[in-house]
């Protein structure tokens, strides 16, 4: 993909574009599909049940025919709603979730654009979601619709903050926000992967990107028990699928950054496996990250408003600022290598 | 520490992936209820004398039926001619097959009602003489008069 | 300046931690709730009324829809209370037979809490693997009264059923599996960090408030008073067996949630013990005149369900059925603090509050 990058336009290129495109968004339909599915198998594994297995073999269509069943379904909108902010909203949650996925490298050839800050592009265009959410609780003109976008506003906010912060660190250490540079850097022994030297900076991230994500416990915003769906409960049908999409597509893109910045990305743990291809190297680390998000999904209880903006704010950002420190203290002693 | 009651959490949950799992393959396989399960009831017409009890002591009013004069002109007592069950109102509170001397009203182990219409649930003596599985053994119908007596 | 209003939010009667048809009108300041009204009888079915027209037998199946997931104390103090009146004597098997389905209704009780409470918190897990222990314990129902949630198990006099074959021994193999489980929760939820920050120092109040507004039960224990009717007034045979009344100190939510949890081991010990000493056979029922005819007067009796005090008040006429029928029920009398706990609150600690003071709508509806 990268050559074309500095071909001139022609149509024959962006009919490549295009193709690669509509690709990923296949890639990423049939992850979001399946991700969906084994999460209530590992849930319900979880919980003495069996989970999905009436439709197909195991269950194995009980997502298709799910999303079959939401396309079908009568697409309403609220008598009282504000209607273009309405219709507008799941627009506006899908589309940066879907552009952010050009700039992950899958492996040292297999990417699709190689932004030099492809990190900073990720954060900048999954900050548009948290906007559509509160578009969607407000126009939805209900009162638990619009306590839960502006609970997800002030999460989202937040927890970008440390976010960015506890990325710092790993950046000082690279000297790059290239994806692929990051990557590269990281040595070939899976002791020489960032996990180890950044730790408190891979906690802080994976904490907060667990926030980003709203998943349990930091589901507040849609908290089933108190706000019943929050910002979507208004949503039905393929609007209602556009929001649950954009949440799977941020799964997706969040596993495939914390296996990017911290894992090693396609490395082998080890240079004698070097025989098996790096993109399945790239997927066992991408499906350990999404299995823990599952995993503690069925186990954690969720967090209250003000712990919520206390963790975010007194714990993960005082830690991330104290990881840069001590990465500027480890560079300054040790050199950058270290 | 902070933290060591989220891990041990997250160990449970993880012990319990590999664990047996206790759903059943319900609407595919029946389910086997205990031989004292309060099912649906079956009728016996022959058995019963008409003597009202069951319909007295239904806490819903759910039981109502009707006698005729024996058609065997040299027997005395009544025959039983209407008997219907109002499920829709009907508690299974086994009442009912607890005062019938006679043990023509039984409970059975069918539990399946549900039904399109409402008005399927109103079963007479024929329907409920023709549901005749499962029927429960010991009915131990200790309020019925002659057998538990004073008891 | 910005206009800033109260947001008026109607909670129910129908939403996911309500535990039924139960509402509530909140008035937010953000998400701090300035005033809350407490909206019941949306299943208010008149059991006191019906009661007044059925006899004593028939009302013992309504005594099952009343507090449905704690059926056998229900049906206890009813059949208690006409004994009491009529001053019947009830056989010692009989007598054992309801103490043993009593405990299990309370472990089955305080299992469906535990579960339900944690799914107000927000986590899943808890709520399956309660409700895979409690169908244990609703499967031995089942095979002894033939009903799993609405048994009406007990009569006037005694018991309808004897245990079956080999029952009491699957009760003591089940007493001995929930020892084991009763663990597997504590280190599932009880060390939970995020658990106990959502719990401590939430919907707090001490005894003198409590005994105020009349609450019972663990919502009275938790504050530390040490009143359990099983050990201050005795009924059935609960004076034979050792039992410890479990209180707490702060009579915050965790507080109640611990003294919930230690209540679960207490009825497992007093199960032990009473499947020991189980006697070997005897009647079932006891001496009973075929129509119950309770001479003319008015009885009260009391008994500790799994949400407090439960009572049932009959004033008969000497006829067959009662002349006016009162049921205390614990969850009613508990849900009068609401109210006042939420005011100042968040809006997530609605649920928490409401879901540790543990009522059933069957009940606080009648």
């Amino acid at each position: 993909m990268q050559r074309f990058w500095n071909d001139p336009i022609s149509w024959g290129h962006a009919g490549i574009y295009l193709l690669g495109a509509i690709a990923v968004l296949a890639v990423v339909i049939l992850f979001v599909t399946y991700a969906i599915y084994f999460e209530r198998k590992v849930i319900g594994w979880m919980q003495y049940r069996r989970g999905p297995n009436r439709v197909g073999p195991f269950g194995l269509l009980q997502s298709v025919v799910d999303v079959a069943k939401l396309l079908l379904k009568e697409d309403t909108v609220p008598a009282k709603a504000d209607r273009k902010l309405f219709i507008l909203a799941p627009v506006l949650a899908f589309v940066p979730s879907f552009l952010v996925l050009a700039i992950i490298p899958y492996g040292l050839k297999l990417q699709f654009a190689d932004v030099n800050v492809g990190f900073l592009y990720y954060i900048a265009l999954s900050g548009v979601t948290t906007i559509a959410i509160v578009i969607g609780g407000w126009a939805s003109n209900n009162k638990y619709a619009l306590l839960g976008g502006m609970r997800s506003a002030a999460q989202m906010i937040s927890y970008e903050v440390p976010l960015v912060m506890s990325v710092v660190g790993l950046t000082m250490m690279t000297g790059s926000l290239n994806l692929r540079d990051i990557v590269a850097y990281q040595g070939e022994y899976f002791w020489q992967w960032n996990f180890i030297p950044q730790i408190i900076g891979f906690v802080v991230f994976v904490i907060a990107a667990v926030s980003e994500l709203n998943r349990t416990p930091f589901d507040l915003p849609e908290a089933e028990s108190e706000l019943v769906a929050g910002y979507h409960v208004e949503y039905s049908g393929f609007r209602f699928a556009f929001f649950m999409l954009s949440e799977y597509i941020y799964v997706y893109a969040i596993a495939c950054l914390a296996t990017i910045l911290f894992l090693g990305g396609w490395n082998p743990p080890l240079p004698q496996l070097d025989f098996i291809p790096g993109l399945i190297w790239f997927a066992l680390k991408f499906a350990c990250i999404v299995f823990f998000l599952f995993w503690i999904r069925a186990t954690l209880p969720r967090l209250r408003v003000d712990q919520l903006m206390g963790l975010a704010w007194k714990v993960l950002l005082p830690l991330a600022i104290l990881n840069i420190f001590l990465t500027a203290i480890g560079i300054e002693v040790f050199g950058k290598g270290g | 520490m902070k933290g060591t009651g989220i891990v041990k959490g997250l160990g449970v949950t993880l012990k319990t992936l590999g664990a047996k799992k206790v759903t059943l393959k319900y609407p595919d396989v029946p389910i086997e209820m205990p031989d004292r399960f309060r099912g649906i009831q079956y009728f016996e017409p022959d058995l019963c004398i008409v003597c009202n009890q069951c319909a007295r002591i239904c806490p819903t009013d759910c039981i109502t039926l009707t006698g005729k004069a024996n058609p065997d002109p040299e027997k005395k007592g009544k025959v039983i001619d209407t008997f219907d069950i109002n499920f829709e109102i009907c508690i299974l509170c086994d009442l009912c097959t607890e005062v019938c001397p006679t043990e023509a009203i039984v409970m059975t182990n069918n539990f399946e009602l549900a039904s399109y219409s409402r008005d399927e649930l109103f079963k007479d003596r024929d329907w409920l003489y023709e549901n005749n599985e499962n029927i429960r053994q010991d009915n131990n119908n200790i309020g019925a008069p002659q057998k538990g007596g004073a008891k | 300046m910005i206009r800033t209003e109260e947001l008026l939010l109607n909670v129910g009667p129908q939403h996911p931690s309500t535990h039924g048809v139960f509402r509530i009108i909140v008035k937010l300041d953000g998400e701090i709730i300035t005033e809350a009204t407490p909206v019941m009888g949306y299943l208010h079915r008149g059991t006191e009324k019906l009661a007044e027209n059925l006899n004593y037998t028939q009302i013992i199946p309504y005594t099952d829809r009343m507090d449905y997931v704690s059926a056998m104390t229900n049906n206890y103090v009813l059949v208690h209370a006409v004994e009491k009146l009529m001053g019947i004597e009830v056989p010692e098997r009989a007598e054992f037979m309801r103490l043993i389905v009593m405990e299990m209704q309370r472990v089955a009780s305080h299992l469906v809490w535990w579960g339900t409470y944690l799914l107000d918190i927000g986590a899943l897990s808890p709520f399956l693997y309660a409700f895979n222990d409690r169908e244990r314990i609703l499967s031995l129902f089942n095979e002894l009264c033939g009903a799993r949630l609405t048994y009406n198990y007990m009569r006037v006099g005694g018991v309808k059923w004897d245990a079956p074959e080999g029952w009491i021994d699957k009760v003591k193999d089940l007493v001995k599996y929930m020892y084991g489980k009763l663990d597997e929760y504590h280190s599932l939820v009880s060390g939970n960090e995020i658990f106990l920050s959502r719990i401590k120092g939430v919907g707090q109040y001490d005894a003198a408030t409590a005994i105020a507004y009349g609450l019972s039960g663990a919502n009275l224990r938790s504050t530390g008073v040490k009143w359990d009717l099983r050990k201050n007034e005795p009924y059935s045979l609960y004076d034979r067996f050792e039992f410890d009344v479990p209180v707490g100190r702060n009579g915050d939510c965790y507080d109640r949630y611990l003294v919930r949890m230690e209540e679960l081991k207490q009825s497992l010990r007093i199960l032990d013990q009473a499947l020991e000493q189980f006697p070997g056979d005897g009647e079932t029922m006891g001496k009973v005149p075929r129509v119950i005819r309770p001479p003319a007067g008015e009885v009260y009796a009391r008994i500790e369900s799994p949400r407090g005090e439960i009572g049932c008040y009959i004033v008969s006429k000497g006829k067959a059925e009662p002349f006016r029928l009162k049921f205390r029920r614990p969850s009613f009398v508990n849900l009068q603090i609401l109210p006042k706990l939420l005011i100042g609150e968040n809006m997530t600690n609605l649920v928490t509050i409401l879901g540790g003071i543990d009522i059933v709508l069957g009940e606080v509806d009648c």
